[in-house]
């Protein structure tokens, strides 16, 4: 790809020619535009087909394959050919997705996912998407012998802020405008709903190649609201070919790590096994050299703990948006994996009817998506048709003893905003640590981290003085910025912030440029850093609880616990980050009986009538 | 200071006509979502942006009961969503007791793994929450109604008691919810 000029600036009086929906999709991606009033699929592969295979291929000579050619290279260049790529948009390394069974090869030491691919440097998940919409792009432009600069772009609804960033992100290198990200069931009720002018609720069931989602959604005077959102951004279809291919896998007496090749050939093996099993009641294949015999009953209790796992999902949105299964007008199916017979089943069960399916759930989301497209760029509609999204997880902060406050939940109709005052918890305290989480658990470790940071220069003022208003803004793409600012003096200052696998135009510059050394270093900062954040908060707390609660100490108690200050306040400042975690371990236990004590003390005086709070 | 109310044109009141309330929300959004003004100038946008931001938490605010209760009460001078609120300190002794005793026989529950129990529990807990609301929602209207001779000192205090149950009885069925789905999973 070339390394410049990815950033467009346009000109608003400029004709923009097409405005296309896409749906990036993470097995294939598909284009689709209004014309003449009717949404289409555009022809973007060899011999027009109307889907282009998601597939990567980097060549030694720097050059780049997409699509139907790329997938042919699958299997005699696993490591230089991405599949499924948007199983990793904004994912780390360490991530359970990023090490299921796979054949890639990954750079080492980067905060974010890079493939090592032939023809010199490693590529992040967010170029490979990049170069499969660039292709998208090229092809919807011969097509309609216009450019193409404005695109609708599609996404789970499940996807997190640091996904959806990612995916405007690749957008961007593509050279296209996004107008919007749009959640995928909503583009299929959009679709739809043009079609049909209905009026009602309905259900969007959502199986693609990887990942799952729920809506329900109200359609009443050409308002779309989306009363809740729900999925599994780590499900779907390729489950079930990995649920065959891990049987094969085991027939060939493979090893814990089987080759490269042999998994990729595996897998294209099992791909083709699944979809035959949609009108076969057995199917036999060969790979690795044998040949192997699937019945459709064992194929469907390999892949039932899957699609029960979707039962969970749907019950919960279907209760989030405060309906019966009974209440719904309509169930409606997207997504390839909606044709094995099993899943059908367990949908017609679920809801109590037979699901929708007159557009084709391959081609539903890029339909929708156009259709938004179409709306967004025709200056006088005469359809008063409006789409009100939500977002899929709740955003909060992390409050004292690592508990997150929602102040925004899931959910809750975009755009939308939230705010909390905060204040200091020492005297003098001058900064303040504003930690940004997503997710429904109630421990910051189990939630998402979308973004640190400190707000400084506060006042020095006695604790509990400052006021620290934080503040969260949605944008309608479901895209967050943060914003703190100190109130109680009339000294105000705000930091806005992007969450942390969210990339400015700098940044994606600087991660095209970037050493792998250089990340390493970074990881090996952030990670001193954050444990010496840690470290002062622990000190901060046990310093007054000291001082408040002397009297509460035991014999020879203080200087055991002395000691341990000491050791983390040596510590602190070096750079073994280790080190010091072990040091404020051994002060959290040093301590311990004697807080347990004052915790003791504190319920006592809660029973006695001074607060509820802390129940 | 525009109010919630202000924004769809009601006067401020407890008892507001939900489905006629959700009519009037589609219509203000189809006019003022930034998606109308997708192609105008930033300005237009970053308006459109704001002016929905609004309409959307006016309409979050005033189409649940409970949310809306909350919302007069805070008008009236007392945020019991704010953590430093000296509301919550002045709860009646015996609610206090109410709540060791419900937090007691959760958590015993909990402990067992008995959901049967946390939901019967919930089912009960669930028709305080509305006695409790309802009992708010009393003095809430006699508030707007502006009777009171007290400067309506005496309805606040009551409805601050009231809905600091309700939250309470909330929380206590989120995490019902919450274990619920736990030993589903």
């Amino acid at each position: 790809m070339s390394k410049n000029g990815y950033l467009q600036i346009h000109d608003p009086l400029k004709p923009k020619g097409q405005a296309v929906g896409i749906d990036l999709g993470t097995t294939n991606s598909l284009v689709a535009a209004v014309v003449k009033d009717q949404p289409v699929c555009v022809p973007v592969d060899e011999g027009d087909a109307l889907f282009l295979p998601s597939v990567v291929h980097y060549a030694k000579d720097g050059g780049v394959v997409v699509g139907a050619r790329a997938r042919k290279l699958a299997s005699e260049h696993p490591t230089d050919t991405i599949a499924s790529v948007k199983r990793f948009m904004g994912r780390s390394p360490d991530d359970a997705e990023t090490r299921k069974l796979g054949h890639y090869k990954f750079a080492p030491g980067a905060k974010v996912v890079r493939f090592d691919v032939a023809g010199g440097t490693p590529v992040t998940p967010i170029e490979v998407s990049g170069e499969v919409l660039r292709a998208l792009k090229r092809r919807a432009e011969a097509h309609f012998s216009t450019k193409v600069e404005q695109a609708v772009i599609t996404v789970p609804a499940y996807f997190d802020d640091t996904q959806r960033q990612a995916t405007k992100d690749a957008g961007r290198l593509a050279g296209l405008e996004v107008l919007r990200l749009l959640n995928e069931p909503t583009a299929a009720a959009l679709a739809y709903g043009l079609d049909k002018g209905s009026q009602g609720t309905f259900a969007v069931y959502d199986l693609g190649g990887g990942t799952f989602d729920v809506s329900i959604l109200k359609l009443v005077d050409g308002v779309f609201e989306v009363k809740s959102t729900g999925g599994d951004s780590a499900l779907g279809g390729d489950d079930f070919d990995r649920a065959i291919a891990q049987r094969v896998l085991e027939t060939l007496g493979a090893s814990e790590a089987p080759a490269p090749a042999l998994v990729a050939e595996v897998l294209a093996a099992s791909r083709k096994a699944k979809e035959a099993l949609t009108d076969a009641a057995s199917v036999e294949f060969s790979a690795g050299g044998q040949t192997h015999s699937v019945k459709r009953e064992d194929f469907d209790a390999w892949v039932q703990p899957f699609v029960q796992k979707t039962g969970t999902v749907c019950r919960r949105a279907m209760k989030d948006a405060g309906v019966t299964a009974g209440e719904l007008d309509g169930v409606i199916l997207v997504g390839g994996a909606t044709r094995v017979p099993a899943v059908r089943r367990y949908v017609a069960e679920l809801f109590g009817r037979e699901p929708l399916g007159d557009i084709d759930p391959d081609q539903v989301v890029a339909l929708g998506a156009a259709v938004l497209a179409n709306l967004l760029t025709t200056a006088d509609r005469q359809d008063d048709v409006l789409l009100l999204d939500v977002i899929p997880l709740s955003l909060g902060l992390e409050t004292m003893g690592g508990i997150v406050e929602k102040l925004i939940q899931r959910n809750s109709t975009i755009p939308t905003t939230a705010g909390q005052v905060f204040t200091t918890f020492k005297d003098g305290q001058t900064g303040l640590d504003v930690h940004v989480l997503q997710g429904e658990r109630e421990l910051v470790e189990d939630n998402r981290s979308l973004a640190r940071f400190t707000l400084s220069g506060i006042p020095p003022m006695a604790a509990g003085m400052a006021r620290v208003e934080v503040r969260f803004q949605v944008d309608a793409d479901g895209i967050l910025s943060v914003s703190a600012q100190e109130q109680s003096t009339g000294v105000s200052q705000s930091i806005t912030v992007k969450p942390s696998h969210g990339l400015t135009d700098e940044e994606i510059e600087q991660m095209l440029l970037d050493s792998i050394d250089y990340a390493e270093d970074d990881i090996q900062a952030r990670q001193v850093r954050e444990q010496r954040v840690d470290a002062e908060r622990v000190l901060a707390e046990a310093d007054r609880q000291l001082g408040e609660h002397g009297s509460l100490l035991q014999e020879g108690e203080r200087a055991v616990i002395d000691s341990a200050i000491a050791r983390v306040r040596e510590l602190m400042t070096g750079e073994d980050h280790l080190k010091l975690k072990e040091a404020v371990h051994a002060l959290d236990e040093a301590s311990r009986p004697f807080i347990e004590r004052v915790m003791n003390q504190a319920i006592t005086q809660v029973v006695a009538g001074h607060s509820v709070e802390d129940y | 200071m525009r109010t919630h109310f202000d924004v769809f044109g009601l006067k401020r009141a407890y008892d507001v006509d939900v489905p006629a309330l959700e009519k009037q929300y589609r219509e203000l959004s189809l006019q003022l979502h930034p998606d109308r003004v997708a192609q105008a100038s930033a300005r237009e946008r970053l308006q459109a942006l704001e002016g929905t931001t609004a309409l959307n938490e006016a309409f979050k605010t005033l189409k649940d009961p409970v949310r809306r209760a909350f919302y007069l009460l805070k008008l009236h001078g007392i945020d019991l969503d704010r953590e430093d609120a000296g509301a919550q300190k002045d709860m009646p002794l015996a609610f206090l007791e109410e709540v060791m005793d419900l937090r007691e026989s959760l958590d015993t529950a909990m402990a067992k793994k008995d959901l049967g129990r946390a939901r019967a529990m919930a089912d009960d807990v669930e028709a305080r929450k509305k006695a409790a609301l309802t009992e708010a929602a009393e003095s809430l209207r006699t508030l707007e109604a502006g009777e009171p001779g007290d400067g309506g000192q005496e309805q606040v205090r009551k409805a601050s008691h009231a809905l600091g149950r309700v939250r309470y009885f909330t929380r206590f069925l989120e995490q019902v919810d919450a274990f619920e789905e736990e030993i589903q999973a």
